[in-house]
């Protein structure tokens, strides 16, 4: 039964079917793509840590920056405002 | 934006405020894009603030009465400072009707608002300036701040912030600020895009003829005469 209905929670992308059962879904859960960095291209300008919405990218160590899969929600925005190409949008693997 | 401004994101604080275990917000979400930013630029004064959504009715006598069925769900932010308030409205045109898209309704200067400008997420640096500036200045101030909504407006989410820029770049949201009576327009675009781009791109305003479009680019360019 529980296998059932999680192989149609993963179908429909719902975590609804059951009442109360909302709590251990995180909302990235239902995301595709994830920005992946090219460090050869990025100048380390942090246009993509401002323009994020969820606040997901942060500044790593050795200055460049990196997602935290757990916010990130696949939208694209830091691919399509990096000026020099730097960022890929890069198919998950379920 | 210039060259040399692309730099400007590092001297930014990195210090995040606005930190929710589970963010619910749709992906590219503008709203939560203003919200996360408006906590940046506030910082403590965040603690203060209060939300007011809408469904209340009217929050200043030139404002949309919200109460009506089908108009914009606007979301507004009380901070305190002092005596008086600073107040934003984050609007996300959720009625979607294109006389509000064109027409802000703003209130004015002799309502007793000292401050009133509009703020855009798409110009995080204008915005921030914008936002200091309103915990600065003594009396009331009224921000309006435009959040594209990729669910609400139809687009992909990948174009939120491209879709604000445009906004401003074609003088349908011109940014200005009005300090004690004084206009001034902080984002001015000496090559203005055509409207078409912006209303074309977004599939609430499929329906649309070429003769409206026409018909908008006429008052939007009236207004900016203005």
């Amino acid at each position: 039964m529980e296998s059932s209905t999680k192989f149609l929670q993963n179908m429909i992308q719902c975590s609804l079917l059951e009442k109360g059962r909302a709590k251990p879904f995180y909302p990235s859960d239902k995301r595709e793509m994830t920005p992946e960095w090219d460090r050869d291209k990025c100048i380390q300008c942090g246009l993509c840590y401002v323009y994020c919405p969820d606040g997901a990218i942060y500044r790593t160590e050795d200055d460049f920056f990196e997602a935290n899969l757990d916010k990130c929600k696949g939208c694209g925005i830091c691919h399509r405002e990096c000026w020099f190409g730097a960022i890929s949008m890069v198919m998950e693997d379920a | 934006m210039d060259r040399f401004s692309l730099y400007v994101p590092n001297f930014l604080p990195f210090k995040e405020y606005f930190i929710p275990r589970k963010n619910l917000a749709c992906p590219g979400c503008g709203l939560a894009l203003a919200v996360r930013q408006t906590y940046k630029a506030l910082e403590e004064e965040m603690k203060k603030a209060t939300w007011q959504f809408s469904k209340q009715g009217k929050f200043f006598e030139c404002t949309p009465d919200t109460s009506e069925p089908g108009r914009t769900e606007v979301s507004i932010l009380r901070v305190k400072k002092g005596k008086a308030d600073l107040l934003l409205c984050l609007d996300n045109e959720a009625g979607g009707n294109l006389p509000e898209a064109i027409k802000k309704p703003i209130p004015a200067i002799g309502e007793g608002f000292q401050y009133v400008a509009t703020a855009c997420p798409s110009y995080p640096f204008d915005f921030y300036e914008k936002l200091k500036k309103g915990l600065e200045v003594k009396g009331k101030t009224y921000i309006h701040i435009l959040c594209p909504c990729p669910v609400g407006w139809q687009f992909d989410p990948e174009l939120t912030v491209k879709i604000g820029r445009w906004a401003v770049e074609s003088r349908i949201f011109p940014l200005y600020e009005v300090n004690g009576g004084s206009y001034r327009l902080t984002v001015t675009t000496p090559k203005p895009r055509a409207v078409a781009d912006y209303l074309k791109i977004q599939k609430r305003f499929a329906d649309l003829s070429e003769k409206d479009i026409e018909a908008v680019t006429i008052t939007v360019e009236k207004t900016t005469r203005k």
